[in-house]
């Protein structure tokens, strides 16, 4: 039994690292143009963590491309880009991060060259610069070697911005600090697909590293725009009753805020709300025992001096 | 003997196999702590100090951490210091804690920072100079290094507010517990910064002293192993009414002061 699982875990690392050099990563058009991989729902912690979890994608505009976040590792982004050009000939112009995280960046890298530009939230180049060295200690090592690197946006996005692909426009706004204080939303005009980034999680258990009130504001203004017919969320699949999910993350949001504040207010400790708060989500929401406490934990101290 | 063996290795296999990311030690490194911070002091294990830490840190940068040591605290007889160590954190010595029999049992809870996995070490000091050792194994990453988040200039206006209080009812003669927090965004000296390409430059709280009625009760050497905005709780023996207070320094040489009245039932 014991043996057994060893051998499992040593052909698992092997398919992994085949399929990542190999293939073109797997996407779906979800609308005309918009082509998403939709990640897993594994954690950074797991052993078998390949950065693979965040949702990433592109579109394609009548002369160029534009990349959306590039996935948790070299080989993802490499993978990502094989995937590129299985879609199209056409050239990538832009790379677009929704924000800090490593499971959304580390694959830039593999997107470096000529006429390529890197776009990202006016904070974002300073966040990767200070979080660069825990990103690479903990990117999935796999085939990357030392490829793994941090790439800085040069296009820095202060409130809104248009992105033209020729004949096909997209609109990049930037948020005060919300799920980090480097979120960025993408809408494709043309096709109203909206590409949330992590400002919504459907199915994984929302994860806060930014200011949750900013967060729950930001989901207003989202919420209630008009045209959006698509929603490509952070992580999790897209929708169908967007209302519905925009309502399940602003349940969990205001939960973990009330029960932390609830704990603080009863002179409770932090490892003492970490198990209680927000407990009644549980069932909804995946991989929730991890991501949870971690929540409280990044909003606790933080709550103590409001 | 041989199935026995047979087992461990697998167990250690097992164990590396299934954290490939365990970027710290398999064990505890005494001989590290022990010739590092203590050298030519005999350390025995003493399994009266008791550690409360979650095995994995749900963040590096605020991992909840608790000792308390079962020994009595008389005139003659108590725990004088207490130090703690993270051998593979960039700086390893924390904290060292300072008690008095008026501290009246040695409990603290804070919050420390862990760079990467690793075994966080408790050394206690007695009055007559023994030294007893614990340790457990937190799994935690990027607690030194991480970003530092907010504005730092907000950081340097706010660093040195505190809020203290006694948890009610408190006895005369008997232990009372505090809580002391103090907001100080204790850079570390290794969280990078793109404005200058370089690194913040450290600024902590050194060190802490904490009386009722001017009697020490609480003293400590304070490091970047502790978290921003540190958190402290603490017990102090009143004998009466009076006051607690608090100072508190940091490493450019700014003093903040603190109190609040302790009122016994």
């Amino acid at each position: 039994m014991r043996f057994a699982r060893i051998g499992t875990v040593l052909l698992g690392l092997a398919i992994t690292v085949g399929a990542a050099q190999a293939a073109p990563l797997p996407v779906q058009e979800r609308a005309p143009g918009v082509y998403v991989h939709q990640g897993s729902h594994r954690d950074f912690d797991d052993a078998d963590y390949d950065g693979d979890i965040a949702n990433i994608g592109f579109v394609v505009g009548e002369q160029a491309v534009a990349v959306i976040d590039t996935g948790g590792s070299y080989d993802i982004g490499l993978a990502l880009k094989q995937a590129v050009e299985k879609a199209t000939s056409l050239p990538i112009r832009y790379v677009i991060n929704t924000h800090v995280h490593p499971d959304h960046i580390l694959g830039n890298a593999a997107f470096v060259g000529d006429g390529v530009r890197f776009v990202g939230h006016a904070q974002l180049a300073a966040a990767l610069y200070e979080s660069q060295d825990t990103y690479l200690r903990d990117a999935p090592a796999r085939a990357d070697g030392k490829k793994n690197t941090i790439v800085l946006p040069t296009i820095k996005v202060s409130g809104q911005t248009t992105l033209d692909l020729g004949g096909r426009r997209l609109l990049l706004q930037s948020w005060p600090s919300a799920h980090t204080t480097t979120d960025l939303t993408v809408l494709d005009e043309q096709t109203q697909t909206l590409w949330t980034g992590d400002l919504l999680f459907t199915e994984r258990t929302p994860s806060v590293d930014g200011d949750v009130k900013g967060w729950l504001k930001a989901m207003d203004t989202l919420e209630h725009k008009k045209r959006v017919s698509h929603l490509i969320p952070g992580h999790g699949s897209s929708p169908q009753d967007m209302a519905a999910a925009w309502g399940a993350q602003r349940h969990y949001l205001t939960a973990l805020l009330t029960d932390i504040r609830k704990g603080i207010d009863a002179g409770q400790d932090m490892s003492e709300v970490m198990r209680h708060a927000a407990a009644h989500e549980k069932n909804k929401w995946q991989r929730f025992d991890v991501i949870n406490p971690r929540n409280v934990n990044l909003l606790f101290p933080k709550m103590e001096w409001e | 003997m041989l199935r026995s063996r047979m087992f461990w290795l697998a167990a250690v296999l097992l164990t590396t196999l299934a954290s490939p990311s365990f970027a710290g030690v398999d064990a505890p490194q005494w001989d590290k702590v022990n010739n590092g911070f203590f050298s030519g002091k005999q350390l025995e294990d003493g399994p009266f100090i008791h550690i409360t830490a979650p095995k994995r840190a749900a963040s590096g940068a605020q991992v909840p951490f608790a000792f308390s040591i079962d020994y009595p605290s008389t005139r003659d007889d108590y725990i004088k210091n207490v130090t703690l160590v993270v051998p593979e954190n960039p700086v390893p010595l924390t904290a060292v804690f300072h008690f008095t029999p008026d501290s009246g049992k040695v409990d603290i809870a804070t919050r420390i920072r862990l760079e990467v996995d690793d075994y966080v070490h408790v050394v206690a000091e007695t009055s007559d100079g023994r030294y007893f050792r614990n340790a457990v194994p937190i799994k935690a990453s990027g607690g030194c290094g991480g970003s530092v988040g907010g504005d730092a200039s907000e950081a340097r206006k706010t660093a040195g507010q505190m809020k203290l209080a006694a948890v009610e009812p408190v006895q005369a003669g008997k232990p009372a517990q505090a809580r002391l927090m103090i907001r100080h965004p204790m850079y570390t000296g290794l969280q990078r910064d793109l404005m200058t390409q370089g690194f913040r430059p450290a600024y902590y709280i050194k060190n802490l002293d904490i009386r009722f009625n001017d009697k020490p009760v609480l003293q400590a050497d304070t490091y970047i192993g502790i978290s921003e905005d540190p958190n402290f709780k603490f017990y102090f023996v009143p004998d009466k009414s009076g006051k607690l207070t608090v100072s508190a320094e940091d490493n450019e040489g700014k003093r903040y002061q603190h109190e609040t009245s302790v009122t016994v039932q």
